[in-house]
């Protein structure tokens, strides 16, 4: 396959975007949609965040429903939602992501000492806390996609995958409802949790 | 299209960041000053951070006649990186100062700036040292995919973002060393001997 050494597009960001996907009924729509960000290079520099949609159908904001956002970056995670996660299949059209609430963090921990049995990142503003865990981290697999198959339709995307096959996201403790299922994934079947690190999404010349 | 969907088949060999500085005082002198730095997120010994500093390359001495040191917070990362890559990199393995230079602990590393801004900088402690790294005047984003043959290594794929900087410094205790970066050609890029290197994975070829 002839390959292009310098990408010619410009670098949108880069960083580490893991994901959980929950069902509580296997054959429903997810009940669950979450991502977590740790950008280390953006147009609104770095940082932290997570979109959790434990709602994602519902237009109510945290506490009525568990759709927030969590970020010590405000403008990096909005420009991340609306170019990026808002275009992501598993986010279009869900009501969810203009109705969540944001949160801005206090504290951010990541725990990756215990690959590939688990790996967590925690965040905290003020009272509230959110942590996303993921399970049984198999082999990393290296991937590269152009706009035809990137997630926003527009971008080429460089990325090391890790299938999680258990995951959960616990809001002070509570763990929302929910297992991740299989999918297809560029012709592999794998667990709607994942590791997504050294990501960069360019947008193409 | 610069890329085609793909899921690479080989095996990755680690991933994450690292940046680094070659310096020099007389332009057509040997280098003053060698630096790697390593923020590993995945690699089959675990995650963990890396600096290898070399004050004199040339001399065949640590700590404390001089600051040539490899510094970890994981050693079987340490040992993994030595000799699965530094060693496969002839201005840095086949240093004099390489053999001889002081294994420490690292204690705390912590990034300021923004690789999109006016500077970015890695502070490492342990061991007794402060080891600042700064970079400057800072280039614009580049996203590398370098089959094997254009890797200073040459046995693997490297995916990588790029940003070159035009100005770098290391201090160490708050004692600037002595050296600039130089120019240098990758992948038909006129560049810098300071660059970072985010989202940086290395990549067996394929089967």
């Amino acid at each position: 396959m002839q390959r292009t050494p310098v990408n010619p597009g410009t670098v949108e960001w880069s960083g580490e975007n893991p994901g959980i996907y929950l069902k509580a009924d296997p054959q429903a729509d997810y009940s669950v949609v979450a991502l977590f960000f740790r950008i280390v290079l953006s147009p609104h520099g770095r940082g932290v965040g997570a979109v959790i949609l434990g709602a994602p159908d519902s237009a109510s904001g945290y506490p009525d429903a568990p759709n927030l956002c969590l970020t010590d970056n405000r403008p990096m995670m909005e420009y991340l939602i609306e170019n990026f996660a808002s275009k992501f299949p598993t986010f279009v059209g869900k009501a969810g992501v203009s109705a969540m609430s944001w949160f801005d963090v206090t504290d951010s921990q990541q725990d990756n000492r215990n690959m590939p049995q688990t790996y967590s990142e925690t965040l905290t503003a003020g009272d509230l806390q959110v942590q996303m865990t993921w399970k049984d981290l198999q082999p990393p697999m290296a991937i590269e996609v152009g706009p035809d198959a990137s997630a926003t339709k527009q971008h080429d995307m460089y990325a090391v995958f890790l299938e999680a096959r258990d995951a959960h996201i616990t809001i002070n403790g509570m763990a929302l409802p929910g297992q991740v299922v299989d999918r297809q994934f560029f012709g592999r079947t794998m667990s709607t949790a994942f590791l997504a690190l050294s990501e960069t999404w360019v947008n193409p010349a | 299209m610069p890329i085609k969907p793909n899921v690479r088949p080989g095996a990755v060999d680690w991933t994450g960041e690292n940046p680094g500085m070659l310096l020099k005082t007389d332009p057509e002198g040997d280098w003053s000053v060698l630096m790697l730095f390593f923020r590993i997120v995945w690699s089959p010994v675990g995650p963990g951070n890396i600096l290898l500093l070399y004050e004199n390359p040339m001399t065949a001495a640590g700590m404390p006649d001089c600051c040539n040191v490899i510094m970890t917070d994981n050693d079987a990362l340490r040992d993994y990186i030595k000799s699965g890559f530094i060693e496969k990199l002839a201005t840095f393995g086949g240093a004099p100062a390489y053999a001889a230079a002081s294994h420490l602990p690292i204690d705390n590393v912590v990034s300021a700036g923004d690789p999109c801004g006016d500077f970015y900088s890695e502070t490492v402690t342990g061991g007794g040292l402060e080891i600042k790294l700064v970079w400057e005047s800072l280039g614009k984003p580049t996203a590398l995919e370098l089959p094997p043959e254009l890797t200073a290594a040459g046995e693997r794929i490297m995916y990588s973002l790029l940003v070159n900087a035009k100005s770098a410094f290391v201090e160490v205790n708050g004692r600037r060393l002595a050296g600039k970066p130089v120019t240098r050609n990758q992948a038909g890029l006129s560049l810098s001997t300071a660059f970072l290197y985010f989202s940086e994975t290395w990549i067996y070829p394929d089967a």
